[in-house]
């Protein structure tokens, strides 16, 4: 053995290279043997340590396993799942991009575990007598040190992330300080501590087996304590990453007659079980939320731990309701009601940020659903909303005839199965007088470019809020009939000015029948940019990324190449994936009024913030949403236009084209 | 069986002004098929009112009256009424289209094997007695084809109360066989409901202002007007949200939705989270200075103008009007 | 208690109407069809009658088989059985016509009460609820906005002209016409729709028409006014006048 002596590194006078220099030559010290009485009593802790690791852990796998089947679950395509695998989880990319300090010091406890995995089952192998690492050997010497290295930055990486929770204590992390967090990080630097210290001390002496046995110990303490934790992510977050269904905000399909959402524990699927157990509890969700952080009862964590609190208390076969209106002396009676479940816009910011594959949209729509489905909610404006789309094929309620009105003002042509595209107008492009502004400057710039397109002579609502607020009968019905619709009219690209009517055709159509392409005017006009006008306004733009376009569709740079044509490109502090929505999402803009702030005006606030001239929108929810928030702000707010409306001013008079008068904007 | 027989309605001895409409559409009717016209009263110590009629150009005032028929009831009016029809045996019957004719005159019509042309907005040659269908997207002819006295009822305003020509008129007392045991509803007293809460759904005038106002201030013109026409005050989301008027005077997707007679649109541009709550007014009158304003697109009526000064003038108006 | 609830089937209200080639109704071709919106209403009246006193709510219908649709949308929101009436010459058919094949069909249910809405979406007579109680021989009353079951049968509140109402006392069986938006209407879950497969739906064929009508619809045909924006002009005083004119002869609210 190389002789390592606590004199030569304390006497020596400390140079860092000769420190250095002596730290290189050590390696770990282990006790040479093990009586027969250690490892018998070894094996009886391991055997107690695995016994009570499974009396808990068997429960929550049951409960995975006995949860209803996910039927539209599908292991392909396998490439996306290894991918997010490996950057989410082995790389822990979400983990620090979205919060780099306390993600890169989790990331080095994550890492450093997995730089252990061998000297761990070295260690309790020396104990059973079987250890196949030496310390001499130079692999083994090698290995060790590398152990060594991460077991200090584990160490620094434990203590900066306990600090953050017992000192700085960040609200996200939840109100209660949790004392078991404390347990865990000290067991860990414990585990560390009592690593690194067998450098330090000469093979063969009681410290070694002391050292040793504190451990070995820790470890067989710390393995029951996971899945009684919330720790049980480091056990099945890895295979939460990988088994996610594939797509942002996937709303599962309903299967057969009894299945109307998530109603009671009974509908709970497999995959929902697996990602609620895997909570880590760290409200990254809660912290991006607008409903949360305006003053409202949501909380996306809350109710993500209100499910895993229903499944230990009731189990998956409960047929009682989730929402607990009825239950207020459950402990998630508070959290997972009816009021949070409806306040929810469905921007997706929660599941975007979760770094364990939980995926929020899916199970706050499923209540909705549940609730939606069977009628048990009872409300005025869900009421006039779906009756409205019952009854008029709008979400507005107005007559049909009001778009006819509109088209022929315009004279649009009709699709006749000529034109290249079809221009689909939606509930806002063809009843909103500012939606209808951004249609006839978007039909302007498709004229200008050559682009032939015709407008359907009759449009329903895409259905998109009966979607989102989980009604699925009228979804149904407007989705086959607007399936059927373009079917008839042999309709093979479609371009629309709303990231919902996009959205909603794109993906939640495919339910029933796979709709013609479509594309958001964002992405129809980047790629004609070199044939749109660059302006020389100098005018500060500060765009706002929808959530429908940016989060769900992944759309973040070709609205901002056309806002350049246009003027300066500002950013708002919160932009791209972590884009502050403007409220009008998941149906909220049709229902009654919010408690607390507005979330329109905070994202209003944000944006005349930077001090930008104009705002551009992409949406034009979020641009009606902004439209009454900023002239509420001050006498002389921002202008806000939306990006076909950036680009048409520019555009000369065309015969055909005509002029745009473009006022304030406001009226 | 011929003449014209006009149905006047009472009740406590006050007329419902709209029964002289109806006896101006049967003495004209009356006089374009060359037949005699008469009218019914029917009530208890309705006397006076039959008098009133003596100096209109009738053939007869029948006077109706029993203890029985005080207060309405529909089993008490269609059984009167079924003897006097017999009697009188008219070729028309008409009545004023009041909210009591709907309750009794279609069982009336029954009893003769006959059904009620309801809601006449004109009377052709023929006779051809037009209605609405659709709400109002089209007209129709209507005839009577099977043989019988034909029952029709008049739509307020479709003719003038003040066309009613006068001249002279016997009265005819009419005493009805009726049975006590045979009526069978039990109408209690007539009562308003206290206006606690404001309920824009219910009120057939609505004046509505909106961010063209300006200032807190100036919402008292607004309120002059409303007062002068006897409308309920409203407002569109902004003037709620500043304070300016309470929540529960929105007119709004988030806020009532109203389908008033009469929607008078001041100082608001029409953004479509406020026309979801009007749309369904009968008639829309907007002022407002921006003729772009998308208000006018739903308006019957349309004033380019500065409210600041068309509000007071037509408050004026209105009063002078009113007398 | 045994609620029967007549309901029609009408033409969508947003419908784009094109008067038919002979003139005599409109072109149903291209048409869709929904409740008649009154009649919903009547309804939800049944349902939250049921959901407080207890008992049966059926919806009857009559028309040609079209017509089963808006009847399984009355199942969906909770009706629990159904009768269908099928009859092709509706339109050959006045208000006593149809009211007759109606209480064919309810009679033998022996009611304890009938709601209808306060008229229909196309045609707007208003009548056949008051007709049909005439036929059947039961009490009625008309424009009803709340409905309370006593001991000794009915206390309903009837809408009157200019913001007056009244109370009734009735006694069952009765027919009641109900007014819109006393309650508010609830919306088709998917669970109802569900739900409504299994419910049972009765045909019965309607009785040849007894005798020719009595009143008959010769045609149809535009209004000559259709909406449009008239904007007044002139001074303040000179458009208050003009205002001043149209509230006193063309809306009547002076």
């Amino acid at each position: 053995m190389v002789d390592v002596t606590l004199a030569a590194v304390t006497g020596a006078r400390c140079s860092g290279a000769t420190l250095l220099g002596t730290w290189v030559s050590a390696t770990l010290a282990e006790p040479g043997y093990f009586s027969w009485l250690e490892t018998g009593l070894l094996l009886v802790g391991i055997a107690v340590s695995l016994t009570l690791f499974f009396w808990r852990f068997g429960p929550i796998l049951r409960n995975i396993f006995r949860s209803k089947k996910d039927t539209d679950f599908s292991l392909a395509p396998v490439g996306r799942r290894v991918w997010d695998f490996v950057w989410e989880v082995l790389c822990q990319g979400k983990v620090i991009r979205q919060r780099p300090l306390p993600g890169l010091a989790h990331a080095f406890v994550f890492w450093g575990f997995l730089a252990f995995a061998l000297v761990t089952t070295n260690h309790i192998a020396n104990g059973l007598r079987l250890g196949f690492l030496s310390p001499e050997s130079y692999i083994g010497r090698f290995y060790f040190l590398f152990a060594a290295a991460w077991a200090v930055l584990v160490a620094i990486g434990i203590t900066g992330l306990f600090i953050r929770r017992f000192f700085v204590r960040p609200i996200w992390l939840g109100k209660k300080v949790s004392i078991e967090s404390g347990w865990i990080a000290f067991l860990i630097f414990l585990l560390m501590v009592s690593y690194l210290g067998a450098f330090f001390v000469s093979p063969g002496g009681d410290a070694v087996r002391a050292l040793w046995w504190t451990h070995t110990l820790t470890l067989l303490v710390f393995l029951p304590l996971i899945p009684h934790t919330k720790h049980l992510h480091l056990v099945i977050s890895p295979v939460t990453v990988f088994l996610k269904r594939a797509g942002f905000s996937k709303i599962p399909p309903l299967h057969g007659d009894e299945d109307f959402g998530l109603v009671a524990g009974k509908d709970v699927t497999q995959l929902v079980s697996l990602q609620v157990y895997s909570c880590v509890e760290c409200g990254r969700c809660t912290e991006h939320c607008p409903a949360f952080n305006t003053g409202k009862v949501l909380n996306p964590k809350e109710i993500i731990l209100g499910v895993r609190s229903y499944l230990n208390e009731l189990g998956p076969a409960s047929e009682v309701a989730l929402l607990a209106e009825a239950r207020p002396e459950t402990a998630f009676g508070e959290t997972l009601s009816m009021e949070a479940a409806f306040e929810c816009t469905t921007c997706g910011a929660c599941e975007y940020q979760c770094p364990v594959g939980i995926q929020h949209v899916p199970v706050i729509i499923g209540l909705r659903r549940g609730a939606t489905n069977t009628g048990a909610w009872e409300d005025t404006y869900g009421t006039k909303l779906f009756l409205a789309l019952e009854k008029n094929g709008n979400a507005l309620g107005l007559s049909a005839m009001e778009r006819d009105k509109f088209i022929q003002k315009e004279a649009f042509p009709i699709f006749d199965g000529t034109q290249e595209y079809c221009l689909w107008l939606g509930c806002m492009g063809g009843y909103d007088p500012k939606g209808r502004e951004i249609i006839s400057d978007f039909a302007r710039v498709m004229k200008y470019l050559g682009t032939t397109f015709g407008v359907l002579k009759k449009e329903k609502c895409t259905g998109d809020p009966a979607r989102r607020l989980g009604n699925d009968l009228v979804f149904q019905t407007l989705a086959e009939a607007g399936l059927k619709a373009f079917e008839t009219a042999k309709v093979q690209k479609i371009v629309a000015i709303c990231p919902h009517c996009v959205r909603t055709i794109a993906n939640d159509w495919r339910e029933y029948g796979i709709a013609p392409e479509i594309e958001h005017h964002s992405e129809f006009m980047a790629r004609y940019k070199d044939r749109l006008p660059k302006q020389a306004s100098g005018e500060s733009i500060v765009y706002h990324d929808p959530c429908y376009l940016g989060r769900y569709r992944g759309v973040y740079e070709e609205p901002r190449e056309i806002v350049s044509l246009a003027g300066t490109l500002v950013e708002a502090p919160r932009s791209h994936e972590r884009s502050f929505c403007c409220g009008a999402g998941g149906g909220l803009v049709f229902l009654g009024e919010e408690k607390g702030e507005r979330v329109s005006h905070v994202r209003a606030a944000e944006l005349a913030g930077t001090g930008a001239q104009v705002v551009g929108t992409a949406c034009p929810f979020c641009n009606t949403m902004f439209r009454d928030a900023l002239a509420e702000m001050s006498k002389t707010p921002p202008q806000l236009l939306d990006i076909a409306q950036l680009t048409a001013r520019a555009l000369p008079e065309m015969h055909g084209l005509g002029t745009r008068d473009q006022g304030s904007g406001e009226r | 069986m011929s003449g014209v027989l006009v149905v006047m309605e009472q009740r406590g001895g006050n007329w419902n002004r709209m029964s002289f409409e109806a006896l101006a559409a049967g003495q004209q009717l009356a006089a374009k098929l060359g037949v005699e016209c008469s009218a019914v009263v029917a009530g208890d110590g309705v006397a006076s009112l039959s008098a009133e009629l003596t100096g209109k150009k009738l053939a007869k005032v029948f006077t109706v009256e029993h203890p029985l028929l005080k207060t309405y009831t529909a089993d008490g009016y269609v059984a009167a009424l079924e003897q006097v029809v017999k009697q009188a045996a008219p070729a028309y019957v008409v009545f004023p289209h009041t909210y009591q004719v709907r309750d009794f005159a279609p069982a009336l019509a029954t009893r003769f094997g006959q059904v009620l042309i309801s809601d006449v907005i004109a009377v052709h040659d023929g006779p051809v007695f037009v209605r609405q269908l659709l709400q109002g997207k089209l007209n129709a002819d209507y005839k009577q084809t099977g043989a019988g006295p034909c029952f029709v009822s008049v739509q307020a305003g479709t003719f003038r109360a003040d066309a009613v020509e006068a001249g002279a008129a016997a009265v005819e007392a009419f005493a009805p066989t009726l049975d006590a045991a045979r009526i069978r509803n039990k109408p209690g007293e007539l009562f308003r409901e206290s206006a606690q809460t404001v309920d824009l759904s219910a009120a057939p005038v609505i004046v509505s202002v909106g961010r063209g106002i300006g200032e807190q201030e100036n919402i008292g013109i607004v309120e002059e007007l409303a007062k002068a026409l006897g409308a309920e005050l409203a407002a569109s989301r902004p003037i709620c949200d500043n304070g300016w008027l309470p929540m529960e005077r929105q007119v709004g997707s988030s806020g009532q939705t109203v389908s008033p007679k009469l929607y008078l649109a001041v100082g608001i541009s029409g953004a479509i989270q406020h026309l979801v709550g009007m749309k369904g007014s009968k008639t829309v009158i907007a002022i407002n200075k921006d003729e772009n304003a998308p208000i006018f697109e739903v308006a019957d009526y349309g004033v380019v103008g500065n409210l600041f000064e068309v509000v007071p003038a037509l408050t004026k108006a209105v009063l002078a009007a009113k007398g | 208690m045994k609620i029967l609830v007549a309901i029609k089937q009408v033409p969508e209200r947003d419908a784009q109407v094109h008067v038919a080639a002979d003139g005599k109704w409109i072109d149903e071709s291209d048409l869709n069809y929904t409740i008649n919106e009154p009649d919903a209403y009547a309804l939800e009246e049944a349902l939250q009658l049921k959901e407080k006193n207890g008992g049966e709510v059926v919806v009857v219908c009559a028309g040609p088989e079209r017509v089963t649709s808006t009847l399984r949308e009355a199942l969906a929101k909770g009706a629990d059985r159904a009768i269908h009436i099928e009859a092709d010459d509706l339109g050959e058919r006045d208000t006593l016509g149809v009211a007759r094949i109606l209480a064919d069909a309810m009679k033998v249910e022996s009611p304890d009460l009938v709601l209808t809405g306060l008229q229909s979406d196309d045609l707007g007579l208003g009548q056949t609820g008051v007709v049909l109680a005439e036929l059947l021989g039961i009490p009625h009353a008309t424009i009803i906005m709340h409905v309370e079951v006593t001991g000794g049968g009915l206390k309903v509140k009837r809408e009157l002209e200019d913001g007056w109402f009244q109370h009734v006392e009735m006694p069952l069986p009765a027919l009641l016409t109900i007014q819109s938006g006393g309650n508010k209407l609830r919306y088709a879950t998917l669970m109802g729709i569900k739900k409504a497969k299994t419910k049972e739906t009765k045909t019965v064929q309607a009785a040849a028409a007894a005798a020719s009508p009595a009143i008959m619809l010769e045609r149809v045909y535009l209004p000559e006014k259709q909406k449009k924006t008239e904007m007044l002009t002139g001074t303040p005083d000179q458009v208050a006048a003009k205002i001043v004119e149209k509230l006193k002869f063309e809306v009547r609210v002076i």
